[in-house]
Order: C-alpha cells, then structure tokens, then sequence
C-alpha cells in the first residue's frame, strides 16, 4: 500500500500524456471509460460505502445530461456558464433530483430499497417520451459545445482533458467525503442503521443526503456525457444504463475506493473494443459479471487489495508465477469459451440461416480460418481448448494446495 | 426524596394479544444504580425497548426529567439523555472498533451532516475515542474489525459505545453476559466507575454482580414490577423469594 500515492501519480501522468499515447478512436474510448468510472464511483458511494443498492442510477445520470444541454443551449458557453463549467449544472439538477427520489427511497431498506429506486427511473423512462419540450422526443436535445477561456472545445483533446478533469477532482472530492464525518456515517448506515438511531442520527436525513450526494456525482458524469457527444436522448434513462453501472461496479469492487471506477472503466474498454468484433457483448459481459461474484466476490480490485493486505506468504516470485500460471490457464479456457460462442452465434444468425439450403451448410470464417459447421473439429476445438485451460486451472489450484498442506 | 429521573407510570405493553408488560410503575432517582431482575421472558428487554424509544407503549407515561418520552424515536430520547446498549450485540460489524467508538462520539459533538472537515483531525472526538478504548481496554483491537473481536470483547465494545454520548442516563442490558469472572469484575468495577455521576438502569442476571453494585433492585415477573427496594430488602421478599429467586437458589 505504501506505494499507492506513486501508482496514483503515474496513472494520473499516463492519463495526461494519453493523446499524444493512442488513436483517436481509442481516445474517444478513454472519455467513454472516464465517464463510466465517475458515474460507477457515484454509485459506490451509495452502494458500497452507505450499503444501499440503487437500481435506478441512470435517472440521475440522465437528469445530468439534460440540465447540462440545456444550460449550454441557453447561456451559449458564456457568462455564468462558461462551457468548462457545465458540469456544475449537471451535479446541481442530480442533486436536487436525488434529494427528492433519496427523500423516499431512503425511507425503506434494503430490497424495498431498491424497488423505489428502481421504480422512480422508470417513471421517469416512461413519462420522457411525452414530455417533448424537455427530453426532446425521439429526436432528443442537441447541442454545441462553445469556446470558452480561451479554448475551442471543438477537438477531441478538448473534450478529453475537460472530462479528465472533472472526473479526476470528482474522484478526489469523493475521496475526501468519504474521510468526513458524514461520509463516516455512511459506513454506520451500512453496517448497522438500527444502532446509528440509538446513537442519536437522524438515519432518514443521513440516507437521503448521502443519496443526493451520489446522484450528484452521477448527475456530473451524464453532464460531461451529453457534452462529450454534444446531446442528449431520453435512451439515457433506460434501465441497461441503471444495470451496467451496477455490474461495473461490482465487477471492479464496489466497497474498496477505486474498484467502481476500475470496473466502470474496464469494461467500458471491453465493450469498446468488442462492439466491432462481435455482437454478443452484454452476453460476455454478463458472463464476466456472473464469474467474478462467483470466484472474485469482493470483484477485481477487492480481490488485489486483499491479496496485498494478506500476501499468501509464499514469497514474491511465487505468487507471481502462480498468478500467471492462472492466468495464461484461464486465457486459454477463456479463447474456448468465446471460440464456442462465436461459432455458435453465426450458426444461429437470421443471416446465416438464410444462406442454408436444402442441407448445404456453407464454411464460417472465425479467427481467419474456414469452418465447416456440420464438421466435428470446430466444436471439438473450442470444446478443447475450455476443457484444456480448465483442467489447467485446476492443476495449477492443486498445486497450490498442496504446497500449503506441506506448509502447515 | 428526589424527584424521579426517570418514571415510568402506569405503563403497559401488549403486542398483539399478548400482554407483555403490565401496569409497570418504576422510580428511577438520579444517580442511583437500578437492577432490573426477573425470569427469562419476564419483559425486562421489552422495558428497555420502551424506555428507549423502540416500541411505544400500548398505555401508560414514561417521563425522562418530567417530560413525556413514550413514543418518541430513538434518536429523539438519545438526544435527551438517554443512552442504552443491547442484549444482542449491536455494534458496526465491518469497520474497526476505533470507527465503531468514534461514530458513537461524534454525535455529541454534533457531528452529524458534516462534510467540510476531515474526521480524522477531529482533535477532541479522537481524543475521547482514545479514552473510552483505555476504559474498555481495547486500546490494542483499535484498528480490528468489530466482528473479529471475541464475544465478551463485543460486549466491551457495546457499553463503550453506549456511553460515548456522554449521557444521563444509561440502560445496559446484560452487559455480563457470556464474561469470564475476571472480565465480569473488571467490566463491574468500570461501570460502577463511568455511572459516577449518572444513573444507571442495568438488567443483569448475574446475581452477585445485582446485589454489589445496585443501590435498588426492581423484581419484574410477567411483566409486572412485584417489588422495588434496597437489595437487602429484595433479598428478604417472600414474593420475591418465591416468584424468582427461590428458584435461583434451588
Ligand atoms: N416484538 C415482539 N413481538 C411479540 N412478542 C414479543 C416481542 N418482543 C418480545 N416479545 C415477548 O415478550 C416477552 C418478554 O420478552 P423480553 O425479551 O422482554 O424478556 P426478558 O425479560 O428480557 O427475557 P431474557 O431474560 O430472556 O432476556 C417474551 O415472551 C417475548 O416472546
Ligand atoms: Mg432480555
């Protein structure tokens, strides 16, 4: 852990110096990832500091966006607003929003909890499309990002280092509520609410708050999205936008500091570079998501702070060679797995079938090779390889095991 | 005699059809030590409850300082001065004990929606957390997670936390429960230490520790209080004789 302030520093130095780093598209993929960690980050303060699970995070998402493209509408970048400063109106309006739905939410626990949070987006989707003057209609709210200070905002270098900057102070500001007295209590609230209010709290007035404070974060991620792309549609509000944040987080860690953000941004970066190269992207992602609560329960980040904070006292090079033992097993079992799935897909595509006739079953290109679909060897392969990398897994497991039985 | 800190009048409880606490009357004078004896299921904790704000009594006053608190939350009556732990351990499970006994202080210093300064440069709040650790002797387990401690160290942890809010009143319900002797000795010589000053309303089952540290026992059977009195006169009751401690001594 001592030398988390140097990681910090580099990772902020890469993020600075990453235009000059990667393409355009790739940058494009960054402000995405940048967007996602705040927006996750804002969740896990609700959820994994204040433990109270949010199905409806996109409403506040959403309302960011809105406020944000109609505040750049009305004041134009200037005056009051300059454009660097539309985030603010995207936290203000989640605020204030989330001091409302927190005011009812919060007024339960737990699965009811969530139900509120979850029906109040929803109301929210469903009344979106009629109220035209506000969310746009079909054709949603467009916008353009003006001048100010001095900077064009018209290039992606613009948008970038004006989203990283929110998002970096975001992060900090988050960083430093949650060494606060109220953000102190957020952790009492999750651990035990009944006792807070035998100790004096007003544990509805802390709930609410804390719920406002999140859909804040999160109103500032929608804003710096519609900014980003310059619009904004009621597609926002839509539940998936509510889901992913949910797995993101839990995928990354949702009760250690950074593991939304981490979660946000990783697979923001999958889905990224997936969407080209294949069509069932959420079904891997729910796959992911399923793994790691399966085997990694306190997600990614969780799992490495862990494994830092109690090292297996097997010495660095081992644990080392052990995690890459694991992980070149799991790549080949993973290569399987997607091979299987792939194939699979194309079988099972409309397009495909149309090209089937009276059992002729044309070769499907996969991995720059021809396979026949009728034939054993593409199913044996991909079946191969997931069964090879598995038992490799379970080998290296072994191993380990058996290392620590000669230990105790 | 002083008037009552705490009194309750007349109060009853039914949940449902059952008819918990009847008719319970009970003078608690500031600054003494009040036992609260009785079998198992007598209603002891239900009285608790009700003193503390978690259920409202079905009938009946409860005045804490002459004013009316049946029914308020328990936010509202921590607030007047009354502090209580539990018979099951309620404490923060997944943070460390420091956190436990420093979100316990911060309230009175009224620390509560506070996000403009940092908890840990709190000089006073840490302060008292330091202390209170001293008192329960946990000033070692400061930074382990409340659920690692051992159950009497919970126990600990729990009249810690209870007394963080500095208040004038305090309910402890079985704080012994499940203590070695020494640690019973110890935690029965702190608490006759922390209630100096105060009053102290303390359901135990201990009978040696009832009888060396109360200065009244109330004996509370089926819900009603059959005898209030000095622990000698407890002692000499053949109500009480009969109703419970007879049965203790057989
Ligand atoms: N919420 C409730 N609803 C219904 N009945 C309850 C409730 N709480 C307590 N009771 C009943 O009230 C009676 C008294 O319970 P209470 O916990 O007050 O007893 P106690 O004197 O503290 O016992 P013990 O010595 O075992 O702690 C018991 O019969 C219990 O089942
Ligand atoms: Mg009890």
């Amino acid at each position: 852990m001592k030398y988390a302030p140097l990681l910090l520093l580099v990772t902020v130095a890469v993020l600075i110096a990453l235009p000059w780093l990667v393409s355009g598209s790739m940058l494009n993929a960054a402000v995405q990832m940048l967007i996602s960690a705040l927006f996750a980050m804002a969740f896990g303060l609700l959820c994994g500091q204040a433990g109270m699970l949010s199905f409806g995070h996109a409403a506040y998402f959403g309302v960011g966006a809105f406020a944000a493209v109609h505040a750049m509408n009305a004041f134009g970048g200037e005056g009051l607003l300059p454009t660097p400063l539309l985030p603010l109106v995207g936290g203000a309006s989640g605020l204030v929003s989330g001091l409302l739905a927190g005011y009812f939410s919060t007024k339960r626990t737990g699965v009811y909890f969530a139900m509120i949070t979850l029906a109040l987006a929803e109301l929210l989707h469903a009344l979106a499309p009629h109220l035209k003057t506000v969310f746009g209609g079909e054709a949603g709210v467009s916008s353009f990002r003006m001048p100010a200070w001095g900077i064009g905002f018209g290039s992606l270098n613009d948008v970038y280092f004006l989203t990283l900057v929110w998002t970096l102070v975001s992060i900090g500001l988050l960083y430093l509520f949650s060494k606060t007295p109220l953000g102190r209590l957020a952790l009492g609230l999750r651990e035990n609410a009944h006792r807070l209010r035998f100790l004096g709290y007003n544990t509805h007035a802390l709930g609410t708050l804390i719920f406002a404070i999140s859909a804040m974060f999160a109103g500032i991620a929608g804003a710096l999205q519609s900014m980003n792309i310059e619009a904004a549609n009621y597609v926002v509000l839509e539940s998936h936008i509510s889901t992913a944040v949910v797995l993101n987080s839990f995928i990354g860690g949702v009760r250690v500091f950074l593991g939304p953000a981490i979660g946000g941004a990783v697979m923001t970066f999958f889905g990224h570079v997936s969407s080209d190269l294949t069509r069932v992207w959420l079904l891997y992602q729910g796959i992911i998501f399923v793994l790691v609560m399966m085997f990694l329960p306190r997600g990614i980040v969780g799992e490495l702070v862990e494994r830092i904070r109690n090292p297996s006292g097997e010495g660095l090079a081992r644990t080392i060679s052990t995690l890459l033992a694991r992980l070149a097993s799991l790549a080949i079992a993973a290569f399987g797995a997607v091979f299987l799935i792939e194939f699979l897909q194309r079988v099972l595509s409309p397009e495909y079938r149309a090209g089937v006739t009276e059992g002729n079953w044309p070769d499907i290109a996969l991995f720059s090779y021809d396979w026949a679909p009728l034939s054993v060897l593409p199913w044996a392969f991909g079946l191969g390889l997931f069964g090879f990398g598995i038992a490799l897994v379970i080998m290296v497991n072994r191993r380990v095991a058996a290392r620590k039985e000669a230990q105790a | 005699m002083s008037t009552p800190i705490l009194s309750l009048q007349h109060v009853h409880k039914s949940f449902g059809p059952a008819h918990i606490i009847r008719d319970a009357n009970l003078d608690v004078l500031p600054g003494e030590r009040h036992a609260v004896i009785g079998p198992n299921g007598a209603g002891k904790s239900t009285l608790f409850h009700l003193c503390s704000g978690q259920f409202a009594p079905t009938e009946g006053k409860i005045l804490l300082n002459g004013k009316n608190i049946a029914g308020l939350k328990p936010a509202e009556v921590n607030r007047r001065g009354l502090a209580r732990s539990f018979q099951i351990t309620n404490i923060f499970p997944g943070v460390t004990v420091f956190e436990n006994l420093r979100l316990a202080v911060m309230r009175k210093h009224n620390l509560q929606f506070v996000f403009w300064r940092s908890a840990a440069r709190l000089r006073l709040v840490n302060e008292e957390v330091d202390d209170l650790l001293t008192k329960i002797r946990l000033t070692e387990r400061a930074q382990t997670l409340a659920s690692q401690l051992s159950y009497s160290e919970q126990r600990s942890l729990e009249i810690g936390m209870t007394l963080a809010s500095d208040p004038q009143v305090i309910l402890l319900d079985e704080p012994m429960a499940g203590m070695s002797h020494e640690e019973t000795d110890y935690t029965a010589g702190l608490i006759r230490e922390i209630t100096e000053g105060r009053t102290l309303l303390i359901v135990e089952h201990d009978m040696s520790v009832v009888f060396s540290l109360a200065h009244r026992i109330s004996v509370l059977v089926y819900g009603e209080i059959i005898a209030t009195g000095t622990p000698e006169e407890i002692r000499g009751n053949a109500r009480v004789k009969e109703a419970y401690l007879g049965e203790e001594a057989a």
